[in-house]
């Protein structure tokens, strides 16, 4: 009976263990999305990704049949945005807060066809939208986001692997940064 | 001294449980969160701007670039569907219909996430490049050895896994909560 209690004792702060584990390794994680991409770059400055190749390693879990391009934003000061004509072909966004967490994504299949242009704000920058203090451009994609630093990632899909260097080039030419006011 | 023993052994076990579930848990053993259609899953809150804590935990372990819930959601298959492991000295023929989506990518990897497909070939097969019968349907090999229709020629020993990537697919993003199909994965040979 002590043994079965013990067992049982042990089995329970085993279970303790265990959730401080899940719980605590995002704090003590030292390569994480972010640490990667920050690796990549300066802020305000698009990185387009080289491709994946067989054999190699991809960190990053990339689909070698699309192409990549990222960007990190910080809003402490002013909003962000990102804005570029992109080909005609599959693409999606995806905004990435620190954490790794995707806090807004999209693909151009809702509307936006092959113009991409996206403001990120943060809470404090929407309140001064709504009260007209912040000017933006007409089609400007609004998107709040709960945390100042992110990055955006852009993905495309092109046709053929044959014309790729032609869309990582129109990838190149994303402009990202923040609004000037 | 039976004192310092079963204290030995009450931390043991503690330890055990702790770091083996955490391990599990992290792992592709992943159980909670999981959308399951035959050897195929997938953990729509991974593209969560909210993930669960054991997402959150293995997005952080993987630090990888996972697809928003609005961009698509990847399935991962470690068996087929008989349920024994994917061995690369064996060819797997996958049969049936995909949800519908714009277009899917399928990729062989290692382990270890890298890509396994032969050097100078193709590194995935992708929706819009596959040859169909008439009605629609489709065949996809993965092999060593040449295979008809569509193959996806892969190198190598040891186990791998397959990843389907739906992209911009309403199943599990958005609006769908479910799945209804995905193909099939029957060993068909193995050996040389």
């Amino acid at each position: 009976m002590r043994f079965l209690l013990g067992l049982g004792a042990a089995i329970v702060l085993g279970l303790i263990l265990h959730l401080a584990v899940i719980l605590a390794l995002p704090a003590f994680a030292s390569q994480t999305t972010w640490s990667r991409i920050e690796a990549l770059g300066p802020a305000n400055h698009v990185v387009v990704l080289p491709p994946v190749a067989a054999g190699a390693p991809n960190p990053l879990h990339l689909d070698p049949e699309l192409a990549y391009a990222v960007c990190r934003v910080n809003l402490a000061q002013r909003p962000g945005v990102v804005s570029g004509v992109l080909p005609n072909a599959f693409w999606s966004l995806a905004i990435f807060n620190k954490a790794g967490d995707v806090t807004y994504s999209t693909t151009n299949r809702d509307g936006i066809g092959q113009n991409l242009n996206l403001g990120i704000f943060n809470a404090d920058q929407t309140h001064l939208l709504a009260e007209q203090q912040i000017d933006v451009a007409d089609g400007l994609l609004i998107v709040e986001s709960n945390s100042n630093d992110v990055f955006v990632l852009v993905r495309i899909a092109p046709p053929h692997q044959a014309e790729r260097a032609r869309y990582e080039q129109a990838l190149s030419k994303i402009v990202c940064g923040n609004i000037r006011q | 001294m039976r004192f310092v023993l079963k204290l030995l052994g009450f931390v043991a076990v503690a330890l055990i449980v702790g770091f083996g579930l955490s391990y599990y848990a992290l792992s592709d053993g992943r159980v909670l969160g999981a959308v399951r259609v035959g050897p195929w899953a997938a953990w729509p809150a991974m593209g969560s701007s909210a993930p669960d804590p054991y997402t959150r935990a293995y997005l952080v372990r993987a630090g990888a670039l996972q697809l928003g819930q609005s961009e698509g959601i990847v399935f991962t298959a470690l068996s087929d569907s008989d349920g024994h492991p994917l061995d690369r000295n064996c060819r797997y023929r996958l049969e049936g219909a995909t949800p519908v989506a714009s277009f899917w990518t399928l990729v062989a990897l290692a382990p270890d996430g890298s890509n396994i497909a032969t050097r100078g070939g193709q590194q995935a097969l992708q929706s819009r490049h596959i040859a169909r019968a008439n009605d629609g349907s489709m065949a996809l090999y993965v092999s060593r050895t040449l295979a008809p229709e569509n193959w996806l020629e892969i190198d190598g020993t040891g186990a791998f896994e397959l990843q389907l990537t739906l992209y911009d697919t309403s199943n599990l993003s958005g609006s769908g909560t479910s799945v209804q199909a995905l193909p099939s994965i029957s060993k068909e040979a193995c050996g040389a």
